[in-house]
């Protein structure tokens, strides 16, 4: 499952994990400041040190999806080098799920671990 | 999903609808943006700006893409996809015009005729009456033993017993009338009249709209009166409290006026008070109808219990009279419409069957063009397209149609309906009441939205199993169709041809009906006679004797009106609305047998009647004016009473006596022939005569019918005039002879009009069916031709082998149809006079019909078929 993750080009295969995970991954990038779309790719992929690579068709149609369900507001406005862009703003809602998710994630992402290691 | 998330996404989705090139141009303003900032990007690390833009798409990948995805999400995308879906469903519909005409013509003929149909059954069968409380009115009726069937009217003593006793029955009124003269100030008019007691306003639970109802104290001094009839005679339903109308001669005070919703019975518009405690004591008399409220908490079946318990106490107290007597209650709806059920179901049947044919003449006709898109479908298989994708087009195009068809047949059932109600017979209840309404609109509806279903999913289902290879492969141009294809296509039109015999039997059967009943010999002579309703008003016995002398003076001056042959009068016109009938006896004839009481219609007549209306006098004498009240009594009888209650024997000079009403014996003076009383679907009977001198009581309201040289109704100005100058309180309407007939068999015409009707719709479909068959199998198999004729083939060979594959499908069609009308003849038997169900003379005739429309759809593209150029036909490819 992880594995897919790293492959930016076959996120179609496994999108319903990839998108949950995807939303988490937005949502957490945005809580620290408001970011337009490019910001948002960057942010994940410089703090994942490369190992998520952020498709423009996804991100933005996952950010149509966040803001349709109320996690964020979007406004254009300009950027430090004066050009106009969406900038994203988490809301409170959003901030909400955000600890949601984190939690669910944990939640997984240590039974995974625990599975493994009786494995190994 | 919470209500605020919802409202969200309608929120979002509703204005990316509503403003969709802006939401576009949001989207792509968007990636683009995105795509400089990357560019930027990879520009301040030091690549130029070619280089930045191409790093930037191997990154991102295709603007284009992104954009594509981006702008997909929401469900208004959805919508928009149908949208376009239907966009092109509809170009592809304008491209063909010759198929969307002919497809929403024929589904609009069968969505109209049945939404019609519908509109009348909603009303007359399904809704429920227009009254208070219309699910408990029931009507009270008394089961006879010896009829074997319930009568729809009850005796006063026993209707009394039910209402003291039926604990079911929260009220119980009594009520008679019918068309009666009623005397106002200046004038006289016709109308429906019901005497009914106080009880029948508790019935309706009438509520007046001006002054009030009557109560059992107001028996015989007050009325109530119509809105209409206090509009049309007073001017307001204020003006009409208060005034004083005349029936039978008994003055009565208008005490309140009902509302124009309430018309019951029988269209009634003016009701009298009646006393509550019946006037007629006798147990063997059904003087009276009855209806009644059921209690709210008491069930049909509970009260039909009790029914019972009262009845068989009823039939213990009174042996004699009430021998195999027993009180039946039905539903007042189903009383009111029972007798039109049959009729209304046989022409939905009609109807349905036309929506049929309709269906699968559409049916075919998408079967045809999906054939020639087949090519296209492959096509789009191939390249990937899920069946569902394929099926899509096919299916919202056949909505497409069906919708389209649909609207157009309820702007047809409009005009439809009106017509209807026009033509309906009297006797179809509720008329007044029928109009398109919602539940009807969604009939159509529902019928559309079906027939698109039904027409659609062999074609598309087809289409759906297209297998590529083999569709690309078979070339329809060459004639090399698959064998499966053409069946299906032959087999809808044998089902159609079935089904259109069906109904031409149908409307075969009814219109020799018609001609029977046309033909039918009443007994009588209907043509040149003016027939004038007429009603004298009388209470006393003096008052109806001194009626019978201005009717006789009157018959006298009528005849000197130029014009004028004879004149007489009468109580019992057949095919009028008057009349008695009932059991007689008979002195020194052949022995009685009691279960079987000699029964005879009961006619009060003038003398010289029977020469006015044409019934031969077979022996003895008519009546005379020697025959007087204070006379011996006299009668005369009928040709098949003299054999019912004489045999052989010589019936003149013999005794009878009837319940009319006295118990005198009567003496027999004459026999005169048998005539047809209600209709000419009925068979001639025994009928009583007696002179109306010496019946005063049932001679003040008759009819007055004059032979005529000239045009009955021209004669109609002279006439009033004459009867005015004698007495202008007499109220008088007038008619034909013919046209009282002709009114008696209304409802027969009625069916067969309809039905004919449908038949011929059904005839010109399965015509098109037919010629749509015909016409493509030739187009398609014009190669084939064109190489039979260049090896040297007759023409002839090549019509008579087009012409054959048509009369080979006719043929399929009428054995099946003939099986089917054999199977469903029980049906209309009872429908039928003169004419027996299975009549091989009506099969036949519609089984040539059939074939020659057939052959005569196939003779056009037969003719083409022959004309092919074998050259043309070659070089085509």
């Amino acid at each position: 499952m992880f594995a897919s993750m790293t492959d930016a080009n076959t996120t179609d295969a496994n999108t319903d994990v990839i998108q949950g995970t995807l939303d988490m991954l937005i949502l957490k990038t945005l809580s620290l400041r408001p970011l337009h779309g490019f910001g948002i790719a960057r942010r994940v992929e410089q703090i994942s040190g490369g190992v998520f690579k952020v498709n423009p068709g996804s991100l933005l149609t996952a950010m149509q999806r966040l803001e349709r369900a109320g996690w964020l507001d979007s406004e254009w406005r300009q950027t430090e080098n004066s050009r106009k862009a969406k900038f994203y703003t988490l809301t409170a809602e959003g901030r909400k799920q955000l600890t949601v998710e984190t939690a669910d994630w944990e939640r997984r992402a240590g039974a995974i671990a625990r599975l493994l290691e009786m494995e190994g | 999903m919470s209500l605020t998330a919802l409202w969200r996404q309608l929120r979002y989705g509703l204005g990316g609808l509503l403003r969709r090139q802006a939401r576009e141009q949001d989207v792509a303003d968007e990636v683009a943006q995105y795509f400089e900032e990357a560019e930027a990007e990879w520009r301040e690390r030091g690549l130029s700006a070619e280089e930045a833009r191409r790093a930037a798409r191997r990154e991102g990948g295709s603007m284009a893409v992104a954009r594509e995805r981006a702008s997909e999400y929401g469900w208004e995308n959805g919508v928009t996809v149908f949208l376009d879906d239907l966009k092109f469903a509809a170009r592809q519909l304008w491209k063909h015009k010759a198929f969307t005409v002919t497809a929403v013509l024929t589904l609009a003929l069968g969505i109209g005729a049945n939404t019609a149909i519908f509109t009348v059954v909603e009303r007359v069968l399904l809704s429920p009456l227009p009254y208070n409380n219309a699910d408990r009115l029931m009507l009270l009726k008394t089961y006879r033993s010896q009829l074997g069937r319930a009568i729809p009217r009850m005796t006063g003593p026993d209707a009394e017993d039910v209402r003291q006793q039926a604990r079911s029955l929260e009220a119980v009124s009594l009520y008679s009338g019918g068309n009666l003269g009623i005397q106002l100030r200046d004038h006289a008019t016709f109308t429906v009249v019901t005497m009914a007691d106080a009880n029948f306003a508790k019935v309706f639970a009438l509520r007046p709209i001006a002054g009030r109802l009557y109560a059992d104290a107001d028996a015989k001094h007050a009325a109530l009166v119509s809105e209409r009839f206090a509009r049309d005679n007073f001017g307001g339903a204020q003006a009409a409290v208060g005034q004083v109308l005349g029936v039978e001669g008994e003055p009565l005070e208008i005490v309140g006026v009902v509302g124009d919703g309430f018309d019951y019975p029988n269209g009634t518009q003016v009701w009298t008070a009646a006393p509550s405690v019946p006037e007629s004591r006798s147990r063997t008399a059904f003087n009276y109808k009855a209806v009644a409220l059921l209690r709210e908490d008491a069930g049909l079946e509970g009260a039909e219990t009790e029914f019972k318990t009262i009845s068989q106490r009823l039939q213990a107290t009174y042996a004699k009279e009430n021998k195999g007597k027993e009180m039946v209650l039905q539903p007042l709806k189903e009383a009111l419409t029972g007798d039109s059920r049959a009729t209304l179901m046989f022409l939905w049947a009609a109807a349905g069957l036309i929506l049929l044919i309709a269906c699968v003449n559409v049916m075919h006709l998408q079967l045809v063009r999906s054939m020639e898109r087949q090519r296209e479908l492959a096509i789009r298989r191939a390249l990937g397209s899920s069946r569902w994708r394929v099926m899509q087009p096919v299916f919202l195009e056949s909505v497409l149609v069906a919708l389209i068809g649909g609207a157009a047949g309820v702007l047809l059932a409009f005009p439809t309906v009106r017509v209807l109600v026009a033509m309906a017979p009297k006797e179809l209840p509720r008329t007044s009441e029928i109009h398109l309404n919602g539940w009807v609109l969604g009939f159509a509806l529902a019928l559309s939205v079906m027939t698109a279903v039904v027409a659609a999913m062999v074609p598309a289902m087809r289409a759906a199993k297209v297998d590529p290879a083999e569709a690309l492969k078979s070339d329809s141009s060459r004639g090399m169709v698959r064998k499966s294809a053409g069946l299906l296509r032959d087999g809808l039109v044998v089902a159609e041809v079935a089904a259109t015999f069906v109904l031409a039997v149908g409307a075969g059967l009814l219109l020799r009906t018609m001609m029977t009943l046309n033909a039918t010999d009443m007994g009588y002579e209907t043509r040149q006679m003016l027939v004038v309703d007429a009603d004298a008003p009388a209470t006393k016995e003096a008052d109806a004797l001194r009626a019978v002398g201005t009717f006789n003076q009157l018959f006298a001056d009528l005849k000197e009106l130029p014009g004028v042959e004879r004149v007489a009068g009468v109580m019992g016109l057949p095919t009028g609305g008057y009349g008695s009938n009932g059991y007689y006896e008979a002195h020194g004839g052949l022995p009685l047998d009691r279960e079987h009481a000699p029964w005879a219609n009961f006619t009060v007549a003038s003398p010289g009647y029977f020469g006015a209306m044409g019934i031969p006098l077979k022996k003895g004498r008519d009546f005379a004016a020697e025959d007087t009240h204070e006379s011996q009594m006299v009668a005369v009888i009928s040709e098949s009473a003299a054999k019912q209650s004489f045999g052989d024997a010589d019936p003149v000079g013999k005794q009878i006596r009837c319940g009319l009403d006295s118990d005198k014996w009567m003496t027999v003076i004459g026999v005169v022939g048998d005539v047809r009383q209600d209709s000419p679907a009925e068979r001639p009977g025994p009928a009583l005569y007696m002179p109306m001198t010496q019946h005063p009581f049932y001679a003040n309201q008759i009819h007055v019918v004059l032979r005529t040289a000239v045009k009955p109704l021209s004669l109609m100005t002279a006439v009033d005039a004459r009867i005015a100058q004698v007495n202008p309180l007499i109220a008088r309407r007038y008619t034909t002879m013919d046209a009282m007939v002709d009114k008696s068999v209304a409802t027969e015409r009625f069916r067969a009009a309809l039905i004919s009707l449908f038949a011929g719709v059904g005839r010109l479909l399965a015509m098109l069916g037919v010629y749509g068959t015909v016409s493509y199998a030739v187009a398609q198999r014009r190669f084939e031709f064109g190489v039979r004729m260049a090896f040297g083939a007759e023409r002839g060979t090549i019509l008579r082998s087009v012409l054959g594959h048509a009369s080979r499908m006719a043929c399929v069609g009428i054995v099946l149809g003939v099986a089917l009308s054999v199977t469903l003849a029980r049906m209309v038997q009872s429908m039928l006079v003169g004419v027996r169900p299975w009549d091989p003379v009506s099969l036949g005739m519609v089984a040539m019909l059939l074939l020659l429309t057939a052959l005569t759809a196939a003779l056009a593209p037969g003719w083409s078929a022959t004309r092919v150029d074998p050259m043309v036909a070659l070089r085509a490819e």
